[in-house]
């Protein structure tokens, strides 16, 4: 019997090739789009779950008047430690971000996350170097293990990430520390670091206002949090008050202590942004959305087939097959073509994933042993056998023998409407997409056209770790670089034009004080951005005050102070330090096209700034090659003091990051523009089917009473028309306010445009008209005495 | 075997009732041929859907084989059509998707009978309405006479006491017309299977023992034909 039946389902989807492959491509997609956003979901969710004790550890975070922090000072922990028994572990660490070098005879690596951990924390989060954790035996001993990806740079031939001695800092300066091994480092996990150092305490002698430590507790199971978390802020008031705080404090009055659970660490941290978890509730909406309307749609093409079906439905029962056996049989078959989907889907998902992971900047893989897609893939199978195929199963099982054998059986005309605003819901999301993609692309298209202010092309900037400060250190090194022929021009600064927050300051003009951003650089600056100078000079080495105490404006800062004539005027900074305005150059977009251009003061001396460290050098485009071969070749030679490595980076690509979110947003849009029309037409196409086949008869009637194709085409097309307008009349407003609200998140946008709402409205009643086409062709080919004669 | 008391049979239209039968009363017996006629429109095929149990009477009780089935539930009826009932349709009905060997098959399989006992069966049927070649066909590669050989061998498969038959040579030329009543008169007379069709001609009508000549709903004569 299911042989049977499993045969005659493989016939029937093949005789009807066309419709089973639109309906299981279309589903496949809609798949492939679901099983990347779950996959997407588990691991997002999935950070730290592997610890055994995930619901039971902690973050202390303190809620300031105006911010919440995870930043709490080390004796906190122990103090919690000492006095909470429903408290089983404190773990406490901090994080460096100072960029050192460590390097072995094999080469040499760049850590940036240099992780000071105790022995607590380490246990709390499983982190186990390759040789086994051991616990540091004094509070003076301190063991530093590297990330395997680290590790193996420095010493290859190594299996077992054994203990080695390295070269801590710069070669040259010959200091050499012991390694104590390799440690893998999770990505999967809110821990991340590059190399660790052990400590079996960490932040002796720091008191309460070393607000630069996380502190973890794990605590026992069933520990009432909001109790423990009142505990916890009473016991931080009462220890800050022993530490001298003094009472009246308004900030100290509105300091609390709070606890965040590690689950929520990755997507929503009290102290931080949820956007990624806004983005990911988004993307699983869509995800859920997209393949509920593929399954509704394969629903209706499943009952567009219907009438080609009823009559086998009504030779079976009179053949003794009850009702149950039939809707069996036919969910039989759509679980055939879900399943066909699903591993459609899946292949197609293992092929957009290398560019859905670059996107995602994850590394998101579906064969991997543990995957949760195992048990998950059944689960959607099911589930979408159950929704695409309960109701097709119903209807089709449900039709009365004696009505479907007369012959000129039609399937009921019923739900129409449900139809209709599937249809209109499917098109308005459709629309919204078109038009956001469009937008997106517009602002995209401006930021890469519009004039930024400065050059970043054939800038390269050199890390380098040595200071600065003063321009007669640098010159040297700088006449070094522009001797190398292509080389232009050479500078240095505490800030590139990168997007990165540069410090701030309060600096008086004519009495007023305004806080201003400032850049620390050096000769050549403005003449290696390429900045344009509106008044006055930049720095010259002719003027011998430019070192000492010259300073130049932005039109921003100008703006602010509201100068008129600011040339020669006196700005007073920090430490009362005076200087007079030399020149005001033209805004420049430092920071990209969100934030506003800051107003900025730019000084070669300033007694409050941050150590310049950036080297910037403007080379010939042709000589790009040559003059980093000679760089690299020269470099101990060019910087004595920081000479060991020569690592580079184009400016314009730096630059050119700050694009990258947009960019994701763009592909997000397109691939969901993209598949919500799709699935639209998909739908459309399954609705006109149905349609056409219910009018059929009506057509043959029509044509045999003298109507032209056009008139019928005009006709069948018509009510399809009405529904895409409502679908864009419907969406406009949402995607105007949907627009609008990105657009301005910008500092620098364009006007929202009408085009796209134009075009989002042609196009999809273009691909309407098409698709309706297409289905009413055959009907209005087709020769009236078929239709008329099948009694 | 079949005993119909008073079966009326109407449609409601906004209020008026459309009557198709009136009061029709009769007894058909096991064994029996009977032959259906009347014009269009007089309700032949809604008396044989509802001695099919493919609509219910308005009105009026339905004895089968001594069991009141008027209103019988889904289960029960579905038991009937199995075991007692065979169908046979002017439009041949065949599946599609199936061949000739799988359509006859198929109330076999609903009914559950063994795979040895059901290939013999098949075999018998085949080679008794000589399409053996053909059982690897599918319908639309036979003929109009050849597709309703198979219904009647399917409606046979399942060994019923009762043929329903409505207008089963309809769509048929005259010699295939004949091959099909022959057909008919025989499993009629040699296996004792009831058989009641509905049929337009005289001719046809003429191999049966029995004729029920209905219009306007109403049974106007009842005459038996003497062999
Ligand atoms: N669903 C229905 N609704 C209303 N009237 C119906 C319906 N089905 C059948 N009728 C009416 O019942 C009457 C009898 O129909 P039936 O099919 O039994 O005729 P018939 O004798 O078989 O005719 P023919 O020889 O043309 O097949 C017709 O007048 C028809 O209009
Ligand atoms: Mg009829």
């Amino acid at each position: 019997m299911f042989r049977l039946n499993l045969k005659i389902a493989l016939r029937n989807l093949w005789r009807n090739k066309v419709i089973t492959s639109i309906n299981i491509g279309g589903l496949a997609i809609a798949l492939a789009a679901f099983i990347l956003v779950t996959m997407y979901f588990t691991y997002e969710t999935g950070f730290d779950k592997e610890n055994p004790n995930y619901n039971e550890i902690y973050i202390v975070g303190r809620q300031l008047p105006d911010f919440k922090t995870n930043y709490t000072p080390p004796p906190l922990g122990k103090a919690i430690k000492a006095e909470m028994p429903e408290v089983v572990a404190v773990g406490t660490m901090k994080m460096s971000f100072f960029e050192f070098p460590v390097s072995s005879d094999h080469g040499v690596v760049f850590l940036s996350k240099c992780l000071y951990l105790d022995y607590a924390a380490a246990k709390m989060f499983n982190i186990k170097p390759t040789v086994g954790l051991t616990k540091p035996e004094s509070t003076t001993e301190n063991l530093f293990y590297l990330s395997n990806e680290n590790y193996k740079t420095l010493f290859p031939h190594n299996k077992n990430g054994q203990p080695e001695m390295i070269w801590l800092g710069s070669k040259s300066a010959n200091m050499t520390g012991k390694l104590s091994g390799s440690i893998f480092a999770d990505p999967h996990s809110n821990i991340t670091f590059d190399a660790i150092s052990l400590m079996k305490e960490v932040g002796i002698g720091e008191n309460y206002g070393y607000n630069n430590y996380s502190t973890y507790i794990q605590v026992k199971p069933g520990t009432d949090i909001q109790e423990l978390e009142a505990k916890i802020n009473t016991l931080y008031k009462k220890e800050m008050l022993k530490n001298g705080e003094d009472p009246n404090n308004e900030t100290f009055k509105a300091t609390k202590a709070f606890l965040d659970p590690l689950k929520n660490q990755h997507l929503k941290p009290k102290a931080g942004t949820d956007a990624n978890y806004k983005v990911l509730i988004a993307l699983s909406v869509l995800g859920i959305l997209i393949l509920v309307i593929a399954c509704i749609n394969f629903t209706n093409l499943s009952i567009a087939q219907a009438t080609k079906r009823a009559k086998e439905v009504g030779v079976k029962k009179v053949m003794g097959a009850y009702r149950f056996q039939l809707a069996f049989q036919f969910l039989t078959e759509i679980l055939i073509q879900c399943l066909a989907a699903t591993i459609l889907g899946l292949i197609m998902a293992e092929i957009i994933l290398p560019k859905f992971n670059n996107l995602f900047v994850v590394n998101l893989s579906i064969w991997v042993a543990n995957s949760a897609l195992f048990w998950q893939l059944p689960l959607i199978l099911i589930f979408i056998t159950l929704i695409a195929g309960i109701y097709p199963a119903m209807v089709l099982s449900g039709f009365k023998p004696a009505l479907v054998l007369k012959g000129n059986f039609q399937t009921s005309k019923q739900s129409y409407w449900l139809r209709n605003s599937l249809l209109v819901v499917q098109f308005s999301v459709a629309v919204v997409f078109i038009i956001g993609l469009l937008i997106i692309n517009s602002q995209l298209k401006y930021m890469r056209t519009q004039d930024i202010g400065f050059k970043p092309e054939q800038v390269v900037y050199i890390k380098n770790l040595a200071y600065f400060v003063s321009p007669s250190k640098f010159d040297p090194i700088r006449d070094k670089m522009v001797k190398i022929p292509g080389v232009k021009s050479v500078t240095v600064t505490n800030a590139l034009p990168d997007g990165s927050d540069s410090g701030k300051n309060k600096y008086t003009v004519d009495g007023k004080e305004q806080s201003l951003s400032f850049t620390d650089v050096d000769f050549d600056y403005f003449e290696t951005l390429d900045i344009k100078i509106k008044e006055g000079r930049t720095f010259s080495r002719e003027f011998k005050t430019d070192t000492a105490n010259s300073a130049i404006l932005n039109e921003a800062a100008v703006a602010k102070y509201g100068l008129t004539s600011p040339i020669g005027k006196t700005i007073k900074g920090c430490q009362n330090k005076e200087y007079k305005i030399v020149g005001v150059i033209k805004d420049f977009k430092a920071l990209g096209f969100e934030k506003a251009v800051q107003p900025t003061i730019y000084a070669i001396n300033d007694p409050c700034g941050n150590p310049k460290t950036e080297i910037m050098l403007k080379i010939e485009e042709s000589k790009m090659s040559e003059v980093l071969s000679t760089l690299k070749s020269q470099w101990p030679e060019i910087n004595k003091l920081d000479g060991d490595n020569f690592r580079y980076q184009f400016l314009d690509e730096m630059y050119g990051k700050l694009f990258k979110k947009q960019e994701q947003l763009q592909s997000v849009f397109f691939a969901a523009a993209i598949l919500t029309i799709f699935i639209a037409i998909l739908g459309l196409f399954a609705f006109a089917k149905y349609i056409t086949t219910g009018r059929m008869k009506e057509i043959a009637v029509r044509k045999i009473l003298g109507a032209s194709h056009l008139q019928i085409f005009k006709l069948i097309n018509s009510s399809f028309f009405v529904m895409v307008l409502i679908a864009n009349i419907i969406s406009w407003p949402l995607a105007y306010i949907l627009t609008k609200k990105w657009l301005e998140t910008f500092a620098y946008r364009i006007d929202l445009p009408l085009f796209p709402f134009l075009i989002s409205a042609v196009l999809t009643i273009l691909l309407t008209i098409v698709t309706v086409s297409i289905q009413a062709n055959s009907a209005v080919k087709a020769n009236p005495v078929d239709a008329l004669k099948y009694e | 075997m079949i005993q119909l008391n008073n079966i009326e049979k109407y449609y409601a239209n906004k209020g008026i009732k459309n009557y198709v039968l009136r009061l029709v009363t009769t007894n058909i017996k096991q064994g029996e041929f009977v032959s259906i006629m009347g014009p269009s429109g007089a309700g032949k095929s809604t008396l044989l859907n509802i001695i099919g149990m493919l609509e219910e009477p308005t009105y009026g009780s339905y004895e089968f084989l001594g069991e009141d089935v008027t209103s019988l539930n889904e289960r029960k009826r579905i038991e009937l059509y199995r075991n007692h009932i065979g169908f046979v349709f002017q439009a041949y009905h065949l599946i599609d998707e199936m061949t000739v060997y799988e359509n006859i098959e198929a109330p076999l399989l609903y009914k559950k009978v063994g795979s040895s006992e059901r290939a013999s069966r098949i075999a018998d049927l085949l080679d008794r309405f000589n399409i053996v070649a053909k059982k690897d066909l599918f319908p639309n590669q036979l003929s109009g006479g050849q597709q309703q050989l198979v219904g009647i061998a399917r409606a046979l498969a399942a060994q019923p006491s009762i043929i329903l038959a409505d207008e089963p040579t309809g769509n048929l030329q005259s010699a295939q017309a004949e091959e099909i009543m022959t057909l008919f008169k025989k499993l009629n007379q040699e296996d004792g299977i009831t058989i009641i069709q509905v049929t337009h001609s005289e001719k046809n009508a003429q191999y049966g023992n029995r004729i029920l000549h209905i219009a306007d709903g109403i049974v106007k004569e009842d005459v038996a034909i003497l062999s």
